[in-house]
């Protein structure tokens, strides 16, 4: 290549301004390509955090729909439908136990090893069905 | 001849001076891009940056969610969910979906001619176009003072999972917008207590309006960037601010104890269909409620079909006379100042008195009661004798029955949070007449709130104090953590542990055989209690055909667990005998509850050999 005419000086200064825009060009496709995946990624992630404020709403719809559903109106509404039969408890029905309950079964479970060592008696509960005392 | 051939240099790239002209040409080109960017970033710089920041800027505001309401065993009261707001844009419906409506319709559970009528209604009137009849209609029409409709309401309340089946349908031009919207999955349960939010979001009454400083959060914001198509451009997001959620509240509200007393006052306006009905339940020891219910009640999920009846909370909004409950005052500050003892003896036959030099008339008793005898204290207080009661207070005196009256709670507010609270009304005795001191003392010429009768037998059931009735047992961030715990509060000791087990000991004869209500009484559980039959005044007179029963009560009466207030306003014309008496009307009200509560409460009969506990030794929990 000739470098020392006009010529040349224009062809130093083509390959130069080649060179400078490919450069450029390839800078300016980086920078794009680059906030490019930033926007993909900043989409992800408004993605995802719409799906979390989706699942979180359909936590609290459900939520609420099992709260509605433990309500005592519906608790009792379904004793109803489903024949259940269930009552509360009432006090002649209840047989109360003064004494210590843990060690009572404790007795009651063990009671060759208390009759061995104490000699005590193990007076068992009794249960009257359909109350009375 | 020889030819010679010259050897030419090479000539490269500028070889051609077309090539030259190329080049001049392309930096031409980016001296133009280059003047081109300067006018654009430089000269009219300002100009287009105010229209981007017009077009793309957004602020975009994230709503905080409303802290959930608890009761005592962390069941929802209140709650937050986000409801859609389905709207269509008839302008934009498609023939093709025309299909889908149906399925639509159904989804909103409205009928298919609903929908189309909303489908059709493509152009709207102006707001100043007004026609008067069809040739009107048409000049409108023809001159323009109609506008395209683009949106139209379907629904304000699509929950999400319907709504994701809406999406699925895929009709074109129908579309929702999500909105926070509160719940109240117990319906009207414990309704006057917790209130509720309108559905512009803002508290209107109960603990709604009262904690809304906690429950409310902060909505946080973020700024950032839309595209052309009003999509966000997430990655220009350049502020965010997150939004603070609500703290949530646990109360000491009880749901099935709640549920207790509601279907108690169902059963009695069933019954009695009396105006209106009370019951609050309480624990005595600590002031916190486990209950309050109101009858007539209201759906808080459907608070805008209520009356405003429906929504006042009677129980401390609401004045009347106490009748015979008031008794306790006089009968406690005469023991606490040691002028009497249960056995002092007053003879109730009497029709006068002299008091101060003056002959004063006493008050007649109950139609049903004539006393013959003397009566002791206990058996003034057992068989709520007026004429008893009269003489308890004249034996006071004016300033010291007012005093004792005051310290009781009545005629002030209790300082319960919600509802409206109102002080009642209780003359000072400069403003009393010559009657008042034989009539104040049975339970007239007073006005006072259900709430300041519970919170008065709750006096003698804590052992002498006054405690502040309260709901908000705590305050939780958004992990549960506690951030601040109501410690029971004492308003001021009132009479001392002796008087008010002495009292406690003495209403415990009113649900004996020998008491005005037997009907209270629970086996092996110490029921103490007062009833009380206020006259209302109805006209200007006390009515014979027109009361207010009432029974307030706690028990054991040594170990007290629950404090249970029952009033039912003007049950007479349903009650058997025409007279809605106390022990007729409230205090089966009351053992039912008594009965049902202590299985619930786990409430240990007393002991014979522990003896006395709370009510002598005055302690909290």
């Amino acid at each position: 290549m000739n470098k020392s005419t006009n010529h040349a000086f224009v062809n130093q200064m083509l390959v130069g301004a080649l060179v400078m825009i490919c450069f450029s060009g390839s800078l300016g496709f980086s920078t794009v390509w680059l906030r490019h995946a930033i926007s993909l990624t900043a989409d992800r992630n408004r993605q995802m955090e719409t799906k979390l404020a989706e699942i979180n709403r359909h936590i609290d719809e459900t939520t609420a729909a099992i709260a509605a559903e433990k309500s005592p109106d519906a608790l009792v509404r379904r004793n109803d439908e489903w024949h259940l039969g269930l009552v509360p408890p009432r006090e002649p029905q209840v047989v109360r136990v003064p004494d210590d309950v843990e060690q009572r079964l404790m007795a009651k479970n063990h009671a060759e090893l208390y009759a061995a060592n104490e000699g005590s008696v193990v007076t068992p509960v009794v249960f009257n069905l359909g109350g009375g005392r | 001849m020889s030819s010679r051939v010259v050897q030419q240099p090479a000539r490269g790239f500028a070889s051609n001076y077309r090539i030259a002209l190329v080049a001049a040409a392309i930096l031409a080109s980016l001296a133009g891009i280059g003047a081109r960017l300067v006018s654009l970033h430089v000269l009219q710089r300002a100009k287009f940056l105010s229209y981007i920041e017009k077009a793309r800027d957004e602020i975009i505001v994230q709503n905080a969610r409303r802290g959930d309401i608890l009761d005592a065993h962390g069941s929802l009261l209140a709650t937050s969910r986000s409801l859609v707001v389905l709207g269509v844009d008839p302008s934009a419906l498609a023939k093709e979906d025309e299909a889908k409506w149906p399925a639509l319709a159904g989804l909103l559970g409205q009928p298919l001619a609903d929908l189309q009528q909303k489908f059709s209604e493509k152009t709207r009137l102006s707001a100043d176009a007004h026609a008067e009849n069809d040739e009107d209609a048409q000049q409108i029409i023809s001159s323009g003072d109609e506008h395209e409709v683009h949106w139209v309401k379907l629904s304000d309340s699509v929950d999400e999972s319907t709504y994701d089946q809406i999406k699925a349908l895929n009709v074109r031009g129908v579309y929702g917008s999500r909105v926070y919207s509160r719940a109240y999955p117990q319906n009207q349960l414990a309704a006057h207590v917790i209130g509720y939010v309108n559905k512009e979001g803002d508290p209107v009454t109960g603990l709604e309006r009262y904690l809304d400083f906690y429950l409310r959060g902060e909505n946080g914001w973020l700024e950032s960037e839309r595209d052309g198509l009003r999509h966000e451009l997430a990655q220009f997001r350049s502020r965010t601010v997150a939004p603070s959620d609500g703290y949530g509240t646990v109360l000491s509200i009880d749901t099935a104890v709640q549920h207790m007393v509601e279907e108690e006052l169902q059963k009695i306006a069933d019954k009695y269909h009396p105006l209106k009905a009370t019951i609050i339940v309480s624990d005595p020891r600590t002031g916190f409620l486990l209950a309050l219910g109101n009858w007539p009640t209201f759906n808080v999920n459907d608070y805008n079909k209520a009356s405003l009846d429906a929504q006042r909370n009677t129980a401390v909004a609401d004045m009347m006379e106490p009748g015979s409950t008031f008794k306790i005052v006089a009968a406690s500050a005469a023991l606490n100042e040691g002028l009497v003892s249960p056995a002092t003896r007053f003879d109730c036959t009497l029709e006068t008195v002299t008091y101060k030099g003056m002959i004063r008339r006493l008050p007649r008793e109950d139609q049903s009661d004539h006393f013959d005898a003397p009566l002791t204290v206990a058996e003034i207080v057992a068989k709520s004798s007026n004429k008893g009661a009269a003489q308890l207070g004249m034996l006071l005196g004016e300033q010291k029955f007012y005093d004792y009256a005051r310290a009781f709670g009545f005629g002030q507010l209790t300082g319960f949070p919600v509802g409206g609270e109102i002080p009642g009304e209780m003359a000072p005795p400069s403003k009393w007449d010559g009657l008042t001191i034989t009539r104040m003392p049975m339970g007239q010429s007073v006005g006072v709130t259900p709430m300041q009768i519970h919170c008065a037998m709750g006096v003698i059931a804590s052992g002498g104090v006054l405690m502040r009735p309260q709901v908000v047992r705590q305050i939780r961030d958004t992990d549960g953590q506690v951030v601040y715990q109501f410690a029971p509060a004492v308003t001021r000791r009132v009479i001392s542990q002796h008087t008010a087990q002495t009292m406690a000991r003495l209403l415990m004869g009113v649900a004996s055989v020998d008491g005005t209500a037997p009907q209270a009484a629970i086996p092996g559980f110490e029921v103490a209690g007062k009833t009380g039959t206020a006259q209302k005044i109805i006209n200007g007179h006390y009515s014979d055909h027109h009361h207010i029963a009432s029974f307030v009560g706690f028990f054991p009466a040594s170990n007290p667990q629950v404090d249970i207030t029952v009033i039912v306003d003007d049950a007479d014309a349903f009650t058997p005998g025409g007279t809605a008496y106390g022990a007729i009307v409230a205090a089966p009200v009351f053992k039912r509850l008594g009965e049902q509560l202590i299985q619930y409460l786990d409430i240990q009969p007393p002991v014979a050999s522990e003896g006395s506990q709370f009510a002598m030794e005055g302690g909290l929990r």
